[in-house]
């Protein structure tokens, strides 16, 4: 219980501090938020009414106070172009990528183990150099190309599936599920693809380590069958820093579905994003940034407790 | 003295040279810096409108042209500049601040923790919607981009510096550098700097490749300089125009220049290390 205890402080600790970093960036950085609603030419008097409308008369200590306030209560500042509050325009979106999210992670930790016992079980053959040198140049990727590449290949091309949207409008109840499902490969294969390559060279190189310890030699003297030696003895131990890892790339893996949600115009917060980019629509990043922060730290304190749970010694350091 | 200093160093080059890949992409990046070098000799700036638009490659056009008739082959040309330019001075800009937080991290060790924490919590935060977020706010131009790119990739190289840092501190020479009365700031210049830099040359390479892919994604998203040509610029405007799904030339041009600068500085940083290692076993 104290180690969650500590986990979920740490988690608040950095749910602050980017709602503090954010708000100050925005209030110190050039870019006047009024002139970004309204036009330039506007008189004085509707600059200070609008000023005072979003609460920016104000001196910045009491701004920040009130920005805190409004956030514990859910409400993060309404949408400079839609006249609706930021948390409405975000909310929509959020459910699509989690399911874009989700599942990209669930696939790339389904084809990671076994590509990394493959690699790390053949250490110098051809096949492990075939699987590293490919998990370096999967790390080198560009997510938009890789994107772009296959709606061109598997949509355009070959045209087995749709290249833009999340489902289907037309399709109701089973076929919405299965044209949801048939929208939701090509944008969560491109994630998958980028975020791959790491997961793989972390699981090769821990289950290399794990395969030279001394209970995988004793497993063997004892007569267990090799192919058991690895997966029941060394993969469990090797999944361990691989855990880790699935926590360390949420960054990325956020920021890859910012990218793949523009590419194939799926209706998620990365695609509000870009929308938001287009507008100058400030309120929208920010509130943008402050939820996909605290998914992440979420996720992070999912990572932290499931490993406290699978290796004990965590849970006493 | 001298030739025991250089030694390792000859010992690495050599090392480093039997490798093909590391020579390769060294050379890939040589020619791509020539390429950001000479674009004016290359072709000229793509501006305005073109009579011939959206057509494939041909002999007049290498990489053929976009929706309003531009020359795509120059657009990557001019590209490599900005490219390369704002992946240089964004990781030139991170390395800095990044030796500096994590050598005085080390040294100093009331700094340590709030240093480590303020790491730690930037480096759990989702980068790319703040950079949005940030250049969004403070304009685009090549300089914000370079800036913003920095101003969150620092703390990886601060983590690398510091663990480094740490072994360094306690050794005999920092303490005798002391007990001669050297300053703070001498002994971080002259002890623990040079023992950081060899680790660091990894991480610099690093730190550019994913600078680069940093400022393609800005610009992807319609945060790049309008007045300048980048890789991600190009697949911006492809992705405005909708031909992202018709002509392939307009961004698979882009693309694979991207790939190769990222791919040779990656390799040639893991050909590097290679290189290093090889000096511990012999």
């Amino acid at each position: 219980m104290r180690f969650i205890g500590i986990r979920l402080a740490r988690g608040l600790l950095t749910l602050w501090f980017a709602v503090t970093v954010t708000f100050f960036l925005v209030r110190l950085l050039p870019g006047d938020p009024v002139l970004a609603v309204a036009d330039p030419n506007m008189t004085e008097e509707l600059r200070r009414k609008l000023l005072a409308d979003f609460g920016l008369d104000q001196p910045l200590g009491v701004q920040y106070l009130n920005y805190l306030g409004q956030l514990l209560q859910g409400n993060l500042g309404m949408s400079f172009r839609q006249s609706v509050p930021v948390t409405t325009v975000l909310m929509e979106r959020l459910p699509w990528t989690l399911i874009l999210t989700i599942s990209a992670m669930a696939v790339t930790i389904a084809l990671g183990i076994p590509l990394g016992v493959l690699a790390a079980t053949r250490a110098k053959g051809w096949m492990d150099r075939v699987i590293q040198l490919t998990g370096v140049t999967a790390q080198s990727l560009f997510v938009p190309s890789v994107g772009i590449l296959l709606m061109y290949v598997l949509g355009v091309w070959l045209g087995w599936f749709p290249i833009g949207g999340a489902v289907d409008l037309d399709a109701t109840g089973f076929a919405a599920t299965l044209s949801m499902l048939h929208h939701l490969v090509l944008p969560c294969l491109s994630l998958v693809l980028i975020q791959l390559g790491g997961y793989v060279l972390t699981m090769r190189t821990t289950l290399i380590d794990a395969l030279g310890e001394d209970y995988v030699s004793l497993a063997k003297a004892k007569g267990v069958k090799p192919g058991k030696v690895v997966w029941k003895h060394a993969l469990r131990n090797a999944l361990l820093p691989t855990t880790t890892i699935a926590g360390l790339q949420l960054g990325t893996l956020v920021g890859g579905a910012v990218l793949t949600e523009t590419i194939y115009a799926y209706p998620g917060i990365g695609r509000a994003v870009y929308e938001a980019v287009g507008q100058l629509d400030f309120p929208v990043l920010q509130g943008a940034f402050v939820l996909l922060a605290a998914a992440v730290v979420v996720a992070n304190l999912i990572t932290d407790v499931a490993y406290g749970i699978l290796d004990p010694r965590v849970r006493t350091s | 003295m001298t030739t025991v200093e250089l030694t390792p160093r000859q010992r690495t080059w050599s090392a480093f040279r039997r490798n093909p890949l590391g020579m390769g992409s060294g050379a890939l990046l040589v020619l791509l810096a020539l390429v950001a070098i000479f674009a004016p000799l290359l072709a000229p700036f793509p501006e305005g409108y073109g009579a011939d638009t959206s057509q494939p490659p041909s002999a007049a056009h290498w990489f053929g042209t976009d929706d309003i008739g531009q020359d795509v082959f120059a657009q990557v040309v001019w590209g490599t500049r900005v490219s390369m330019a704002v992946g240089l001075s964004a990781s030139v800009l991170a390395i800095v601040i990044g030796l500096l937080i994590g050598v005085s991290a080390a040294y100093f060790r009331r700094l340590d923790t709030p240093l480590g924490v303020l790491v730690d919590l930037s480096l759990s935060l989702p980068v790319l919607p703040l950079m949005i977020l940030v250049a969004a706010l403070a304009g685009p131009s090549v300089r914000t981009l370079a800036v913003v790119i920095a101003l969150f990739s620092w703390p990886e190289v601060a983590r690398v510096v510091r663990s480094q840092a740490l072994a360094i501190v306690p050794m005999p020479f920092v303490s005798a550098a002391k007990v001669v009365g050297g300053s703070s700031w001498w002994i971080v210049r002259k002890h623990l700097l040079p023992g950081v830099i060899p680790v660091v040359g990894v991480s610099v390479v690093l730190t550019t490749s994913r600078a680069v892919l940093a400022e393609a994604g800005l610009s992807f998203l319609g945060l790049g300089d309008p007045n300048s040509w980048s890789w991600g610029t190009i697949l911006h405007k492809a992705q405005q125009s909708g031909s992202l799904a018709s002509a392939w030339w307009t961004t698979l041009f882009p693309s694979a220049a991207i790939l190769l600068l990222v791919l040779s500085t990656t390799l040639l940083s893991v050909a590097y290390n290679d290189a290093r290692n090889h000096r511990s076993d012999t």
